[in-house]
């Protein structure tokens, strides 16, 4: 439909063998320029140093170091139980995922059996909040292509969530719900019926979102065929979740190793067959529907009856039999797990969180952006979901 | 995985094997890299997980962990070694394990700067990654305390003060007895 | 995939659907806006000022450093209170609630307000617009704040807890196995079990002002969970040389204060205590202690009684380097932890490891030396540069109704003293008890067991003045009598005795108790005889109290001797008694009575004796 014909690259400068080039500032060609770290297409605080050549970028270099609060480092002064309303902070849009595998790691070491309801709060906790997640990234990904009004309707859906997630754990944003031993509360009478009316709300929304967003002439322009990851770069680049699902490739920790509940849930891992902008929104905009359909699954399977937390000792004197393990769950953005390495102690010796946005942010995003438009790289760093907190904590 | 582990045995000495929590396996610091190659390349432990240290600052060493996933196999397999803990100034020194995988070389960089330990060779390796103008102990290691550094890089809130219980009831109720501990 | 990732035509209509919406109500909250929080919102904190007891630990959870332990205005310190309240910092919190779930008292919640603007005097022409950051710093529920009263928002759900409310249950010994035999009941605490419940301490240390000894309680407790029972012997012994005696039948004051307490089991202090002492082993006391090698300082004092009070003297003055003497009337030492508390609870040999220790500290005990009969105080006086005197209280108090003055009519205290010296004793089929105090059941349960062992069968009343809540007994020692057997009749008092001849009761007359107390707070108990039993009984046995014997004591230094009125003896807060500087007193006598408050008198007694010898200033 628009066609503007390719560049001509008698222009650029030759690419050498191992896929580089040689850059020369003094030369007048290029232009240096940072993008972010306060930019909206970054989805929070980090920059790129991007080289370009007219409009198409030659070289990327990431940059974080905006958001460090050096969470790894505080966690070995705190004890176990006060690390639990820490943990949540590492990352904003998705703190439940810290909290589950914080609790999960530290349950695995100390050998804490968890109550069978426990674990479904858990699930259903963490499948809220994807879908509020997803909520938030369909609103960058149509933003970071100028459909702002997009994330105007799925805010207003996602607060829908948040509101639900108040009414259960106490906070919107950092619920601070899911500790050692199983979660904190029991769920509200009437919580059932409230959230499935919310599932049906953000259904008729995310109906909206598919005819305005995906079937759109102008977001099929500009995001099909752009950033594209190939399928062999995924163990390469170490890429998770629905990026490496786009590619073709059904990595999915609900499904390959099941925690919680997941694996008595009925469901198949969105995948796609090119992983480009287009696609990447598209496997997350599926998965996103399958979540509430998880959401409803799981309303269905909770029981009734049953503790929602295991006797434990003392949380002030609590100490972790010395050990090491590694706890992931799948969040919306691929793999996050925890190492946790105690020492018998009432603190933990080491806890390091693996973010996927590790290798999604700064090594993939470095190389998936040469060659493409500078107006493409909110786009880009969108599709990807990257959030900067977890390359840093 | 036994299988694997045993394979390993076979071609490399490792001094501890431990299944409790998941898989980890120590080697000597000499074989790391070369036993980190062999499980990506042979065994299809091709996703890396994490590279992350932990400062055992009693024994003076520090654990390398290179957390490996088969994708194959949906399992996980740590691999541990130790290395000699520097005294800062002073850096520790590893190899470098950037040729397996891209994103190792970032997780080196944050190692070397947020540890102290050198992976010569690895891309970048000297530029910060997270901290700007840092010229003290690497923040990770043990022996730097956050709470000092706090105290000496911020002002403390004015009005702040606050009683011990125990104390308090004792100057309150029993100030004579209170004094009787010969 | 539902679609194709070709352009078509479709995909140029589709998107002008945005266009339903222009007819939509917008979903924003209009300013301004007055959305409620959720039920169990993490709002604005709330303080119940009057249930709080200010134990800190709120403070001691808050990962943020928010909460500060502040006097507050209108809050008194007092046993079970430190005075102390939270004030809570919003320039650090968090909200994460911590704080409310380990709240010992469940006093702190949080209300479902989260909106709080402090109206600044310059607002809107600065930047004092909102008040300065320390308008956000607070005592929580004393400050009058908006949302003190709110209903709504979180507070510590039932079923979860971060610290186990449970206490860790005492293996004992069964009915059958008890009821016949005076074998030690409580069979003391395993390592697990002393570590599991050591772990519920929260260590905030309010039990400390309330312990008679101002024991070390929170500090012991950790050396058990750090399982360092050396470090915890040195600490019991820093205020308490009876640890194996208090960790048996001390009266636990400090368990009724314990902040943990007030939303499940106290603290199982006692038994903790016990735990130490019964695990390290008699010969190792001195070298963790330090006392193989005592200086002496060649001053001699004196001490008249081997109680609780007196042994406490004696240690302490030993440590200090004095010779002490201690002078006992009984054949052995031990006062009345060994002659009024039966075997079953305390047994001697327990009460031997104790004094034992004592006496390897040089300290010289004279048994079957009664002052005042084979010494008089007055050649202690010119003997010794000081005196100590815990003489106790051995002589039983009579209610005084009709027939009373039987023969058949005894004193619990006398029965007690001869159980301990073996001595044969008159055990009817039929008994009756009057009392309803620990002492009262420890000799039901004594003449419940010989009774068993004689008979086969037990039949004994005990009957007190005090309504079943109220009684001054442990709750457990009267359900312990019950299960072996005893009745025990609360709410009914004593009127009269009646008899068959000079040597036979026939049993007693009670009557409903209406009030103890009259309005004015007097000992004056009103009774509704038209509610009258008799119980049959062959012997009666008085256990309403006892009363000290101090006729050693020469007439003319009694008389410079002021008594307060529940006839104790007034002396300083060191019990140096006025007028007379070279006699201090403890234990019973001056006040209490129990074990832990004579410890707690030696103590301070023998600090006044060293000041008072060495001659520096009050």
């Amino acid at each position: 439909m628009f066609d503007y014909g390719e560049k001509n690259r008698e222009l650029f400068p030759e690419t050498k063998s191992d896929g580089t080039v040689d850059i020369d500032l003094s030369s007048g060609k290029f232009t240096k320029l940072w993008h972010g770290p306060n930019h909206p297409g970054i989805t929070g605080n980090m920059s790129l140093e991007l080289t370009l050549l007219g409009d198409e970028i030659m070289e990327s270099k990431t940059h974080v170091g905006y958001l460090h609060r050096g969470f790894e480092k505080l966690m070995e002064r705190r004890r176990f139980i006060n690390n639990f309303p820490l943990v949540c902070r590492v990352c904003v849009p998705e703190p439940d995922f810290n909290e589950y595998c914080y609790a999960a790691a530290l349950e695995e070491l100390a050998g804490i059996e968890v109550p069978e309801k426990a674990q479904w709060i858990r699930t259903l906790i963490l499948e809220m909040a994807r879908l509020q997640s997803y909520l938030m990234w369909i609103g960058g990904q149509a933003g970071s292509f100028g459909m702002g009004m997009v994330g105007q309707w799925t805010l207003w859906a996602r607060d829908r969530v948040l509101q639900m997630f108040e009414e259960l754990t106490g906070g919107r944003i950092y619920h601070i719900f899911i500790l050692p031993g199983g979660v904190r509360n029991n769920l509200t009478e009437g919580f059932k019926g409230r959230m499935l009316e919310t599932l049906a709300d953000v259904n008729s929304i995310l109906d909206d979102v598919e005819r305005v967003l995906f079937n759109n002439a102008v977001f099929k322009k500009r995001a099909v065929g752009i950033a594209v990851i190939h399928p062999e770069w995924v163990d390469e680049y170490g890429i998770t979740g629905p990026n490496a699902r786009a590619a073709g490739i059904p990595k999915d920790v609900r499904k390959d190793n099941p925690y919680v509940k997941y694996g008595e849930l009925d469901f198949e891992p969105v995948t796609g067959t090119d992983s480009d902008i287009y696609t990447r929104a598209r496997v997350r905009f599926d998965d996103c529907r399958m979540t509430t359909g998880l959401i409803r699954q799981i309303l269905d399977r909770i029981p009734e009856k049953g503790e929602f937390k295991a006797k434990m000792p003392s949380m002030l004197h609590w100490k972790i039999p010395a050990g090491e393990t590694y706890k992931k769950a799948e969040c919306t953005r691929g793999e996050y797990g925890y190492y946790i390495v105690t020492d018998g102690s009432g603190y933990p010796a080491r806890v390091n969180v693996r973010g996927p946005s590790y290798t999604h942010a700064v090594t993939l995003a470095e190389k998936m952006l040469v060659n493409t438009n500078l107006a493409d790289v909110a786009g880009t760093l969108v599709s990807l979901h990257t959030y900067p907190p977890e390359v840093e904590r | 995985m036994e299988k694997v582990i045993e394979n390993v045995q076979k071609k490399f000495s490792l001094s501890e094997v431990t299944s409790a929590h998941g898989y980890f396996i120590t080697c000597e610091k000499k074989d790391a890299v070369s036993l980190v190659t062999y499980l990506k390349n042979v065994e299809g432990f091709k996703h890396l997980v994490l590279i992350t240290a932990v400062d055992w600052i009693k024994d003076n060493k520090f654990q390398l962990t290179y957390l490996l996933n088969n994708p194959q196999m949906k399992k996980e397999l740590g691999v541990r070694t130790y290395i000699e803990r520097s005294v800062w100034p002073e850096e520790s020194v590893m190899d470098s394990a950037h040729h397996l995988w891209p994103a190792a070389k970032t997780y080196q960089r944050e190692l070397h700067e947020m540890f102290g330990i050198d992976f010569p060779d690895s891309p970048e390796v000297n530029e910060p990654l997270i901290l700007e103008y840092w010229d003290d102990i690497p923040p990770y290691r043990k022996d730097f305390d956050t709470k000092q550094y706090s105290e000496d890089t911020y002002f403390p809130r004015e009005g702040r003060e606050t009683d011990d219980p125990a104390t308090y009831m004792k100057e309150m109720l029993y100030p004579f007895e209170g004094e009787k501990n010969v | 995939m539902g679609n194709s990732t070709k352009t078509s035509f479709k995909d140029v209509l589709y998107p002008f659907t945005v266009w339903k919406n222009i007819l939509k109500e917008p979903v924003t909250i209009r300013h301004p806006e007055k959305r409620e929080g959720s039920d169990r919102y993490r709002g604005f904190h709330t303080n119940d000022i009057d249930k709080c007891i200010g134990c800190g630990t709120c403070e001691e959870i808050c990962q943020n450093a928010a909460i500060d332990m502040v006097p507050c205005e209108g809050v008194d310190t007092k046993p079970g209170d430190s005075g102390l309240r939270p004030r809570v910092d919003y320039g650090r919190c968090c909200w994460c609630a911590l704080c409310v779930d380990v709240c010992t008292t469940n006093s702190l919640g949080m209300s479902n307000n989260f909106r709080w603007s402090v109206e600044g005097e310059n607002r809107g022409e600065g930047n004092e617009a909102n008040g300065t950051p320390d308008d956000y710093r607070f005592i929580i529920g004393a400050e009058n704040k908006y949302w003190d009263k709110a209903e709504k928002g979180y507070k510590k759900p039932d079923g979860y807890d971060l610290t186990p409310p449970d206490r860790v249950q005492m293996d004992h010994l069964s009915v059958e196995e008890r009821s016949d035999s005076f074998i030690e009941m409580m069979k003391g605490y395993s390592k697990e079990q002393a570590k599991k419940e050591a772990d519920r301490c929260v260590e905030c240390g309010i039990c400390t002002a309330t312990c008679p000894a101002h024991m070390g309680i929170p500090a012991y407790i950790r050396a058990i969970r750090e399982d360092d029972l050396e470090e915890g012997l040195r600490i019991l012994y820093e205020t308490n040389p009876l640890p194996e005696v208090c960790g048996r039948i001390c009266t636990h004051k400090c368990e009724s204060v314990c902040s943990i307490g007030n939303k499940g089991d106290a603290v199982s202090i006692r038994w903790l205590k016990r735990y130490i002492a019964d695990n390290v082993p008699a010969e190792k006391y001195k070298e963790i202690l330090g006392t193989s090698d005592l200086a002496k300082n060649g001053k001699k004092v004196a001490v008249v009684g081997a109680g609780p009070s007196g042994l406490s003297a004696a240690h302490y003055l030993a440590l200090m380097g004095y010779q002490v003497t201690v002078f006992e009337a009984l054949p052995y030492a031990g006062g009345m932890m060994r002659y009024g508390i039966p075997e079953y609870r305390l047994p001697y040999d327990q009460i031997d490891k104790d004094i034992n220790y004592i006496v390897s500290l040089g300290v010289e005990i004279k048994t079957n030396c009664k002052v005042g009969k084979e010494i008089s105080l007055e050649e202690l006086k010119r003997d010794y540069d000081a005196v100590f005197a815990g003489t106790g209280l051995h002589l039983g108090r009579s209610t005084r109704i009709e027939n009373s003055d039987h023969k058949k009519v005894f004193q619990s205290i006398d029965l007690l003293r001869k159980i301990t010296l073996r001595e044969e004793i008159y055990v009817p089929e039929k008994i009756v008890v009057i009392g309803g105090g620990n002492v009262a059941m420890d000799i039901t349960r004594s003449l419940a067991r010989i009774q068993r062992q004689k008979y086969g069968q037990v039949d004994i009343v005990t009957t007190c003045l005090e309504p079943a809540d109220g009684m001054l007994a442990d709750d457990e020692e009267v359900d312990e009598a019950k299960e072996e057997g005893a009745i025990i009749t609360p709410s009914y008092g004593p009127q009269s005795i009646e008899i068959i001849d000079e040597e036979n009761v026939k049993g007693l007359h009670v009557a409903k108790c209406l009030h103890i107390f009259d309005e004015e707070g007097r000992f004056n108990p009103a009774f509704d005889m038209e509610d009258s039993q008799f119980y049959e009984a062959d012997m009666i046995i008085e256990s309403i109290g006892q009363a000290s014997d101090i006729s050693y004591i020469p007439q003319e230094t009694q008389e410079t001797l002021e008594f307060n009125p529940r006839r104790q003896i007034v002396a300083d807060p060191d019990y140096q008694v006025k007028n007379e500087p070279w006699l201090f007193v403890g234990g019973d006598i001056a006040k209490g009575p129990d074990v832990i408050t004579g410890i707690s008198t030696g103590h301070l007694a023998a600090v006044g004796i060293d000041r008072y010898l060495r001659g520096d200033e009050k």
